[in-house]
């Protein structure tokens, strides 16, 4: 490398006893456009954490324009000219673009806002007058207000997190074009931070690719580097399973017909998604999440009810039904956002550990503490959970732990149908080994399984069948057996031949 | 004797002109403040105390020293001060904003009561007067031009807090941060102290309500005089949809009602004055459920208001 | 420079609420302590006086258990509430209406034998606790307005209709210079249990009971606290928050609308402004400091029951009974203190 200008060596972090970050190393050239690729909780987010001073790493140095920087904060980053455009705007809506532009104290541009203005509207195509409120933008305008902010806060590393994520393919074009321009005439740095293999050979021209906590890619030429050398790289070596896959499947225990869904955006998230699964069968679905995966699963346990098609759950038609129909039916959902979704935070483990059937234990209006207690303790034994305090919060809990609590209490019971969305997502070898054996655990006792995940590596351990969703779509259905790493990664990416 | 009738309803109706504004500057003051502390995203309850804790502080100052200017200044001050117990608490401690601003307002009113317990009954030799001398109000210009100097700091107040809100970067900052804590923090800004600053004015805002309470609404001090203008104050705030000049019509409207009250029967209304008086609160509330059902739930409210800040190094 | 860096503590001493109130406490009588001495006033033979005139007889005693009633009761309504995180600041105003309730029912009716009479009453003060509750209750689950603002006003409303009553339809005119309403029949005044403690107080032992088995026995608590803790999560299990926190608000709200009536009918024994001296705002401070907790807003609710008493004893002696007011904010100021402390880990990192 020639001379960079923000150089990480050596950085380790760990959260609990998970190492989200293991010696990795990291360097920034000026004007240059860098791709940072991996999977979800391959350590891209902790690691621009460390970048913008949100976490102390363990260890490790971090040089920036030749000076080592012995302990950095936000604000401090921001002050070297680190900036970063977060998933999840950081925009305050009811305020107009100006406003959100110019209102830090770091703009470089307070004296002369609209030549700066219609200059970088001009960059980013962005037809718009400054005074239009925030809120009145669509997505696409709103990211490009928020990649502005960074300039006027007068940043020259440039962090974007999955930046494509919200755009259309036209402003993704668009965007790419700014990108360029910006780091060609403004010699901006900017790194790009994604799961999207497309658009990392579009924008970049450099690659660096992490997976479990590991750089496990330096500077690699965008120009002459593959697809397939990518993927690989990004999603390892697929192991082969060491489940049986001689299961046998019964009678159809889950059927989702045609289903489409147009969310509270007006989005159309689904398009005509049908799929059936037999007892003892498990179903993967790959794709990167924001497919449609989410409202796929929350259709299907009835928590979204206003959809198209039809959900057939033991030969039951459940449409336009509630949560309790299916608990009836004896269906499980392990949902995606496990704090939040499937646990209550601020509420007691035992509380939550009950969340599933909490009115077996009810006697009229008399709740049984025993009763919660003593199927707690079942789940505890059964399931090896570490719960020192089952009074205490459920955030007292790690997140192995927290996961295998959801778990338990939702198989406990030998769900005829599970619905599992990312199980084992930002979990220790240990737990999700365990996670694993849980779910083929339950495979073989009859039940239904749709596994939703991102992980190819599980999805091939466990399924049986694939499917791959792609903007709401079903692109692919295939056999486990018949499918590879580069035909799931490349419909993954919407490539489909 | 047709001209003599005239007359009379005239001096009637002057009387409540001026008797509709002088219970307006008071709530308006006060609700005012609170807007301020509000927009940085701090809750207040506790503004029937801090309005307390001016009025005893100004009157005791003024029976003390007789010096007006000087009441005015302590009145303001110790309210101040004593807001900054909220802002401690809430702001640096990251505690609940609801349970710190009522305590505030119990602490605020017993505290008041003890301090002031030997000035009860007392009466104060001056009391501020009009800017301009008129002897006999005759119209409603001369009304207004009677005021005392409060109700044209209240004016100017108002003129100035909309314009800082709206157009100076500083506004812009402070209501930023009441927004969006998140976003603000991302600008750099200085959550903490904006703050603790804009509720400390706040507490200052409401202090000069309390000495306008006690040096020129009703010139004595007794317990519990503060009767709730306090609360009426912030679901005023919410009347105004956060804004300065609509909180003002939300004032004069309110102190209208408070001095139509007594007056109902000159007018040859049966309605019992104690309905009246609750005419307010039940406008209130029928407007606050009105609002929210117009706006979708969107009353013009800070967006994090009553939310602790705090960003986690780790 | 330094810096302090603040990071949530993942374990929270079991025992934080306790410690805090009794941190709390002592600071709150340190700083009664300094009020007192700038009166020149020995602050030790001052508590000790208040001490043994609130809990030094069985007189005594039982006065202060008399004010701990409508404390503890409107104290544990608001716990109730607070199980779906919403706020009731209304309780004032539920007292009060549970008084105009139960004059209401009383003047409308007539039974013979008075324990059923009395147990009507009762009823009727509870139920006019919900309906007073109605409507914030109503429009928040159905529009989301804000529960602090309506219940608060609400308050205003229902003392004036108080004043509106006691002066006009139900003036008592055998009562000249004091307005208020006709006392009721002694046939149905609460019959006291020993010395002068109502038996009043052992509706607030049941209720207590009551109030600890809705919010840590029954379903009903249990639903009411994953709806509490997260909405998605309610959804998510098939529970309907809005049910849960109307259903929360109605039962909170009679718990305050109770308060009133035993207040009438062991106290007052007729409506007037005198049902309530502030115990719908003192309560919220011991629902708070106890973090909720009905059997400890029943020892808090006593203890402040007994600060009222000595605080109103006092006067003789020349010490405004404010300080016992002081005294319990300031319990409660210092409380959040400790509390912020028992939850945050504060690290000073050096800059250089």
């Amino acid at each position: 490398m020639k001379n960079p200008i923000l150089e990480a060596k050596g950085i380790s972090k760990s959260f609990g006893n998970i190492k989200a970050l293991d010696d990795v190393d990291f360097f920034l050239e000026k004007g240059i456009i860098h791709g940072l690729l991996g999977e979800n909780g391959a350590g891209k987010s902790s690691l621009m954490n460390i970048l913008s001073g949100i976490y102390i790493p363990e260890k490790g140095t971090l040089t920036i324009n030749g000076q080592l920087i012995k302990r950095l904060n936000p604000d401090l980053a921001s002050s070297y000219g680190i900036g970063m455009v977060h998933q999840e705007f950081r925009l305050i809506d009811s305020f107009s673009i100006k406003d959100n532009l110019t209102l830090s104290k770091s703009n470089i541009y307070q004296n002369d806002f609209s030549e700066a203005f219609s200059k970088y509207s001009d960059i980013f195509a962005l037809n718009l007058n400054a005074m239009t409120p925030v809120s009145e933008l669509s997505v696409g305008e709103k990211q490009k207000v928020e990649i502005m902010k960074l300039i006027f806060h007068n940043s020259s590393i440039m962090l974007l997190d999955e930046p494509t994520a919200v755009l259309t393919p036209q402003e993704t074009v668009q965007l790419k074009e700014s990108l360029e321009t910006l780091s060609q005439e403004d010699e901006k740095t900017i790194v790009l931070i994604t799961h999207k293999l497309k658009e990392i050979k579009d924008f970049t021209e450099t690659i660096y690719v992490m997976k479990n906590g590991k750089m496990v890619a330096k500077d690699l030429d965008t120009k002459t580097v593959s697809d397939t050398q990518l993927i690989e790289l990004m999603m390892g070596e697929v192991k082969t399973s060491k489940f049986d896959k001689n299961n046998f499947k019964g009678d159809t225990k889950l059927e989702a017909v045609d289903i489409s869904f147009t969310n509270e955006q007006n989005i159309k998230t689904l398009q005509n998604v049908s799929l059936e699964i037999k007892s003892g069968e498990v179903l993967g679905v790959a794709g990167v999440s924001g497919n449609g995966q989410v409202e796929l699963a929350n259709i299907i346990c009835g928590i979204i009810k206003d959809f198209e098609g039809r959900v057939i759950v033991k030969t039951k038609d459940v449409t336009g039904k509630g949560v309790k129909s299916r608990k009836k039916l004896n269906l499980s959902y392990i949902p995606e956002n496990r704090l939040g979704v499937g646990l209550a935070p601020g509420v007691s483990v035992l509380d939550n550990s009950a969340i599933k059937e909490y009115f077996q234990a009810s006697f009229g209006p008399h709740l049984s503490k025993n009763v919660l207690l003593n199927s707690l303790n079942d789940l505890i034994n059964k399931f090896s959970i570490k719960a020192p305090d089952v009074k205490a919060e459920i955030s007292t809990l790690s997140g192995g732990n927290m996961q295998k609590l959801l778990m338990g209490r939702e198989l406990i019971s030998n769900p005829d149908v599970i619905i599992a969305a990312q199980p084992t997502r930002g979990l220790d070898v240990s737990a999700v080994d365990s996670i694993h054996n849980l779910i083929i655990d339950q495979r073989d006792k009859g039940s239904a399984i749709l596994l939703i995940s991102e992980d190819l590596d599980e999805l091939f351990k466990l399924s049986d069948r694939l499917i791959v969703m792609y903007e709401g779509k079903v692109i692919t259905e295939i056999e486990t057996e018949l499918a590879t790493v580069e035909n799931i990664g490349l419909a993954m990416a919407g490539i489909n031949e | 004797m047709k001209l003599k009738e005239l007359k009379m309803i005239d001096i009637q109706f002057l009387g409540l002109v001026n008797a509709t504004l002088q219970a307006a500057t008071l709530l308006f003051i006060a609700a005012l403040g609170e807007l301020i502390a509000e927009k940085s995203g701090v809750l207040n309850l506790g503004v029937e105390g801090m309005i307390s804790i001016g009025a005893v502080s100004g009157f005791i100052t003024a029976i003390n020293t007789e010096n007006l200017f000087l009441s005015i200044i302590v009145g303001i001050v110790s309210a101040s001060l004593f807001s900054s117990i909220h802002a401690f608490v809430t702001v640096i401690l990251k505690q609940d904003q609801t349970v710190s601003g009522l305590i505030l307002t119990i602490l605020g009113l017993s505290l008041s009561s003890l301090i002031g317990k030997k000035y009860v009954g007392k009466k104060l030799n001056t009391k501020l007067e009009g800017v301009f001398d008129i002897e006999n109000p005759s119209n409603i210009l001369e009304i207004i031009l009677a005021q005392n100097i409060i109700f044209y700091i209240a004016i100017i107040l108002m003129i100035v807090t909309a314009f800082v809100l709206k157009r100076t970067m500083f506004g812009r900052r402070i209501e930023a941060i009441g927004e969006d804590l998140k976003s603000a923090d991302s600008m750099g800004l200085k959550i903490g102290k904006t703050q603790f600053i804009a509720t400390c004015v706040g507490g200052a805002f409401a202090g000069l309500s309390g000495v306008y309470l006690t040096l020129s609404y009703v010139p004595y001090w007794t317990d519990g005089m503060t009767s709730g203008r306090g609360w009426i104050a912030l679901a005023l705030v919410i009347f105004g949809g956060w804004k300065p000049y609509r909180t003002a019509f939300g004032a004069l409207l309110f102190g209208f009602l408070e001095a139509l009250g007594p007056r109902l029967q000159t007018y040859g209304f049966e309605m019992s004055p104690y309905i009246v008086k609750i005419t307010p609160y039940v406008i209130t509330i029928l407007v606050l459920i009105i609002l929210t059902i117009l706006k979708n739930g969107n009353t013009g409210a800070p967006k994090n208001i009553g939310i602790p800040f705090f960003r986690e190094n780790r | 420079m330094n810096k302090f860096l603040l990071s949530k503590k993942l374990y929270r001493n079991e025992l934080a609420t306790f410690y805090s109130f009794l941190i709390g406490f002592l600071i709150a009588i340190i700083v009664g302590s300094i009020i007192l001495l700038i009166q020149s006033k020995n602050p030790f033979d001052v508590f000790s006086l208040m001490l043994k005139l609130s809990i030094g007889s069985v007189n005594s005693l039982s006065n202060s258990l008399n004010k701990a009633i409508p404390l503890i009761l409107a104290g544990l309504g608001i716990a109730i509430i607070n199980s779906v995180k919403l706020w009731n600041i209304g309780a004032e105003g539920q007292i009060f209406f549970g008084a105009i309730a139960l004059n209401f029912v009383y003047i409308n009716t007539s039974i013979e034998n008075s324990y059923l009479y009395i147990f009507l009453l009762l009823a009727s003060g509870f139920i006019g606790g919900s309906v007073c509750i109605l409507l914030p209750a109503l429009s928040k689950v159905l529009f989301g307005v804000n529960e602090i603002i309506t219940t608060l006003l609400t308050n205003y409303i229902v003392f004036g209709l108080t004043i509106y009553l006691i002066n006009g339809v139900w003036k008592d005119p055998n009562s000249l210079n004091f307005p208020a309403a006709a006392y009721v029949s002694e046939s149905v005044y609460l019959p006291t249990v020993f010395g002068k403690l109502s038996s009043g107080f052992l509706i607030c032992i049941l209720f207590t009971l009551i109030a600890y088995y809705i919010k840590d026995k029954s379903v009903f608590g249990y639903e009411m606290r994953i709806a509490g803790g997260s909405a998605l999560t309610a959804i998510y299990a098939g529970i309907s928050a809005k049910q849960k926190a109307f259903i929360a608000m109605l039962i909170g709200g009679g718990f305050a609308g109770l308060a009133g009536a035993i207040e009438l009918l062991s106290q007052t024994h007729r409506v007037s402004t005198g049902i309530s001296q502030g115990f719908g705002y003192t309560a919220i401070i011991v629902a708070a400091i106890t973090g909720m907790r009905p059997l400890g807003i029943f020892l808090v609710g006593s203890l402040f029951g007994a600060l009222a008493i000595g605080g109103s004893v006092i006067q003789t002696i020349g010490v405004s009974s404010y300080i016992s007011d002081i005294i319990q904010a300031t319990t409660l100021f210092g409380a959040l203190i400790a509390q912020f402390f028992f939850s945050y880990e504060i690290k000073r990192v050096k800059d250089d």
